[in-house]
């Protein structure tokens, strides 16, 4: 009796272990607040909003229909190289064996990356051949094949040979007696595979995020690239949904008598007449749903990709980096269609760029990286004929883009702003006015840094009143020797969580780019923004044109739509990033806004802030390796 | 007859030598030459760095932890599970299955919600009077993650060598005289070796190797070999380098391969 309490107490708090984290997402999806660190109110709104958010449909449905298509075919496979490999003499059995096991204990990244590696080599013999749909589907296959032989190899053993050569010897033809009298027994098998390989296909990250390419997003890429941000709160109410959809299939499945495994019983009851239609239920209307669900979500992709064929332009941007209404006008009023791309960094954009394995055909970067870019050959120049709203970019911002593009051939700024601290007023008591707030012992665990090398050092080298684009080796040590002095103090480094966790009140200092602090202020009004008085950085981000890019006319029409003053007044309203656009900037109705030194601070600060530049490959590697060094102590 | 079943695993060679065997040559052909493309070894030699020493050391350490909690939460909860009625058996294993429905990277980052320090958690405490839990951004919250995301790896391949146990064994055991705790020790638990070994590998390689928990949950504080190798790809865009360090995983994933062979022949152990 005690036994078996403390049996359902142990399984209880397992259960509380896995299901815990998934309560969470459920109660999220009810929260009306944006962000998942306040709770706002019970709301169904998200579940509203969700099936008008194209994005995440469309992640859904090539979510699923990847599952569903790798989860066929690796099962049509699979079962039949189990079913021959049982014919195979032992050392081959062995070997295909151990072949087989390889995607299943070998590290996911590894898989991934040498997946990413083949796909890549083949471009060298097929050019037009790009990563998307099909080399994420052929990954999945890859991975989940195994899956299904694991699950059908141990069915085929428990079979009973004899009742096949029986049927054989009674006239019946391999085929028919493999289907009457095997088929029948390894089924449980071959069914579990397939849902297994579902299952697995579903909820990979790892090896998708290594094999996919431009506009093709599953699930998991798309929460993955929304992580940095803060994910959007339509994604827990899908989540939430097929996670329900799920369970409820499970319970009608589990409910029927289980016919395929009931074999080994001695007794078969006579099925009840719920039972039966619970029965009726899994074997008829579960099968004929999943159709359903392949035949639209296919007609529906087709319908997607055929309008992708016509005109488009490839865009590559910074997360929530832009409005998305500003997308559909443009597609509406030009007609082209706009692929849209987020990076996280301007280090994880640029190796994507240089592969080429994507042909982008407007990229977003900084200015460092517009530099480096140009130095590598890599920018088209653009053509301003087609860009006649140029004119309403401040020509400061011209002038100061000359740094890293000396002649203002190959970018159009689109937003600027500088680097500084925020910190909560109810946490922090004293004036800040400096970066030395950030070595306090005070705020021990409650500082949040930037994960970024350049903006880690350039922080710690303008503290230090050494420039930020140092290439002194003693400055730069320096500089490491400070930051790991930080790092007992720092409670994490992010690069857009800070948003969250200063609104959350998670932290009481993050270093945070201008363009954040308004929208964090507007959250929570404890929170402010200052640029330390030794000095920080200012920076802007442009577009730019790869040289490989396919539509470079439509991505000049992007850029002009962009320079439009009402489109970039709608624009910065959005994502609260100082815009280069004085037109814009005069539409602006909230003189606060208009006149904030957040969003637009004056020229004193601005004389102590520096733009970042390229300093070559070696000062790069310098860069990387010290950051490092900081980083695994 | 047999060769024409034979030829079933023809698709399957096919696509195995495309999708698995070229890419492993691939990633030795990159990690064993330079950007010239002449053979070097000092892509391996990478690892020896102190950087990556450590980041292999604490990944090591950690996977072997979460290993180990698994291990200890699993045994038991797999005897209790196998002990349920057959009947309800698959519900009872599709309870753990079914948490995966829930993509991988939400399930992860709930937690930073329930861990953080005006979390979920931290509220229940303080509600309670109890002192606050303070481990998101740390070393254990990524365990815990490890051990959430992986217990069921390690649950299902104990399980299922569990419920094949001949119930007659255990009966003759105890008929010939042996107490519980001989009938665990002389009949139970060497009979699940061979699942436990399956569900330590599945536990272990995919901890040892993890990237994406280590960053939502250690707020890039902690750097695990698997960050080493994403950015060596993705950032530093250093794909010899990258690939000289898969190879030097590729040595503990191919040691969990001997191992599993060794213990686990006839593929009795296997998750699902």
């Amino acid at each position: 009796m005690i036994k078996s309490m403390i049996q359902k107490m142990y399984l209880g708090l397992i259960l509380l272990l896995l299901y815990a984290p998934i309560v969470t997402l459920i109660v999220l999806s009810f929260n009306s607040s944006k962000t998942r660190s306040k709770w706002g109110g019970f709301s169904l709104k998200w579940y509203a909003s969700l099936f008008e958010n194209a994005d995440i449909m469309n992640a859904l449905y090539t979510t699923l229909i990847i599952a569903l298509l790798s989860a066929l075919i690796s099962t049509l496979i699979g079962t039949a190289a189990a079913i021959g490999m049982q014919a195979l003499n032992n050392k081959f059995r062995t070997t295909m064996m151990a072949i087989t096991n390889i995607p299943m204990l070998n590290a996911d990244i590894v898989t991934g990356i040498s997946l990413m590696l083949l796909f890549i080599a083949c471009r060298a013999f097929y050019p037009s051949f790009s990563f998307g749909f099909a080399t994420v589907l052929l990954a999945h296959i890859t991975f989940n094949i195994p899956y299904v032989i694991l699950s059908v190899i141990p069915k085929l053993k428990q079979t009973n040979k004899y009742t096949y050569e029986a049927a054989l010897d009674l006239g019946a033809s391999p085929i028919y007696a493999f289907f009457k009298v095997v088929f029948p027994d390894i089924f449980p098998g071959v069914c579990s595979g397939f849902l297994l390989a579902f299952t697995m296909s579903l909820d990979d990250f790892v090896i998708t995020h290594f094999t996919t390419g431009a506009g093709v997003h599953t699930l998991s890429t798309k929460i993955y690239s929304e992580v940095r941000k803060g994910i959007k709160p339509e994604m827990y109410a899908l989540s939430t949904l097929l996670f329900v959809t799920v369970l409820f299939l499970l319970i009608v499945v589990n409910t029927a008598p289980e016919q395929n495994t009931s074999n080994k019983k001695l007794v078969r009851k006579a099925p009840s007449k719920f039972s039966r239609i619970a029965n009726i239920a899994f074997r008829r209307v579960v099968p004929a749903l999943l159709v359903l669900v392949i035949v639209g979500g296919g007609f529906f992709y087709g319908a997607q990709n055929r309008a992708s064929a016509g005109e488009q332009v490839v865009v590559y941007n910074w997360g929530e980096y832009i409005d998305p209404k500003v997308l559909d006008m443009f597609e509406e009023e030009t007609g082209i269609n706009v692929v849209y791309e987020e990076f996280e960094t301007n280090e994880s954009m640029y190796p994507k760029v240089q592969a080429g394995a994507v042909s982008y055909d407007l990229v977003c970067p900084s200015d460092y990286m517009i530099q480096r870019m140009l130095e590598n050959n890599l920018l088209a120049e653009i053509n301003f004929d087609n860009i006649p709203n140029l004119k309403y970019i401040g020509q400061q911002y011209l002038e100061q883009s000359k740094a890293f593009d000396p002649e203002n051939k190959y970018s159009v700024p689109y937003c600027w702003g500088t680097v500084g601290i925020l910190y909560n007023k109810t946490m922090v008591d004293e004036p800040i006015d400096s970066w030395s707030v950030l070595w306090d012992e005070k705020y021990e665990d409650q500082i949040l840094m930037q994960n970024s090398v350049r903006d880690a050092f350039g922080i710690a080298l303008k503290y230090l009143g050494y420039s930020l684009n140092s290439t002194d080796l003693d400055e730069l040590q320096a500089a490491k020797e400070l930051l790991m002095e930080q790092k007992p103090l720092v409670q994490a480094y992010v690069v857009d969580q800070v948003r969250d966790k200063m609104i959350s009140n998670e932290a009481a200092l993050g270093v945070i780019y201008s363009g954040e602090a308004i929208y964090t202020q507007s959250e929570n009004p404890d929170l402010e923004y200052v640029i330390p008085k030794e000095g920080s950085n200012v920076w802007i981000d442009s577009w730019v044109i790869p040289k490989n890019a396919k539509n470079k006319e439509n991505a000049e029409a992007f850029i002009n739509f962009l320079c439009r003053p009402e489109i970039a007044k709608m624009n910065f309203d959005y994502i609260t990033y100082s815009t280069p656009n004085t037109a814009a900037r005069d539409l602006i109705e909230d003189d606060a806004i208009r006149d904030s030194t957040i969003a637009f601070p004056n020229d004193s600060e601005l004389s102590r802030c520096e733009t970042y530049q390229y300093l070559g490959t070696k000062f790069d590697e310098i860069y990387t390796e010290l950051w490092r060094e900081i980083k695994s102590k | 007859m047999k060769n024409s079943k034979k030829l079933l695993t023809g698709p399957y060679l096919f696509w195995a030598i495309a999708f698995i065997i070229i890419p492993i040559i691939m990633i030795f052909f990159y990690g064993l030459t330079d950007a010239d493309n002449n053979f070097t070894l000092m892509n391996l030699a990478e690892i020896t760095t102190p950087e990556n020493l450590k980041a292999l050391g604490l990944s090591l350490l950690l996977s072997f932890i979460s290993t180990v909690i698994c291990l200890i939460l699993a045994y038991p909860l797999a005897v209790i599970l196998s002990n349920k009625n057959v009947n309800q058996s698959s519900f009872i294993v599709l309870i753990f299955i079914l948490p995966m429905w829930m993509n991988f990277l939400l399930r992860t980052l709930a937690w930073q919600t329930l861990l953080e320090k005006n979390g979920v958690i931290n509220a229940v405490l303080s509600f309670l009077h109890l002192p606050e839990l303070n481990i998101i951004n740390t070393p254990y919250a990524i365990v815990l993650g490890m051990v959430y995301n992986f217990l069921p790896f390690m649950v299902l391949p104990i399980y299922n060598v569990l419920i094949k146990i001949d119930k007659d064994v255990i009966n003759a055991a105890r008929d010939l005289g042996a107490n519980a705790a001989q009938v665990f020790t002389k009949v139970i638990l060497p009979l699940s070796v061979p699942g436990i070994i399956s569900g330590i590998t599945m536990v272990f390689v995919p901890a040892l190797t993890t990237f994406v928990i280590s960053d939502i949950l250690g707020g890039s504080k902690i750097l695990l070999i698997g960050n080493v190798i994403e950015q060596e790809f993705t950032q530093s865009y250093n794909w010899h380098v990258g690939s000289g360090l898969s190879l030097v995983l590729m040595i503990f994933i191919i040691f969990s391969m001997a191992l599993v062979s060794k213990y686990d022949k006839d593929g009795e152990g296997t998750a699902f």
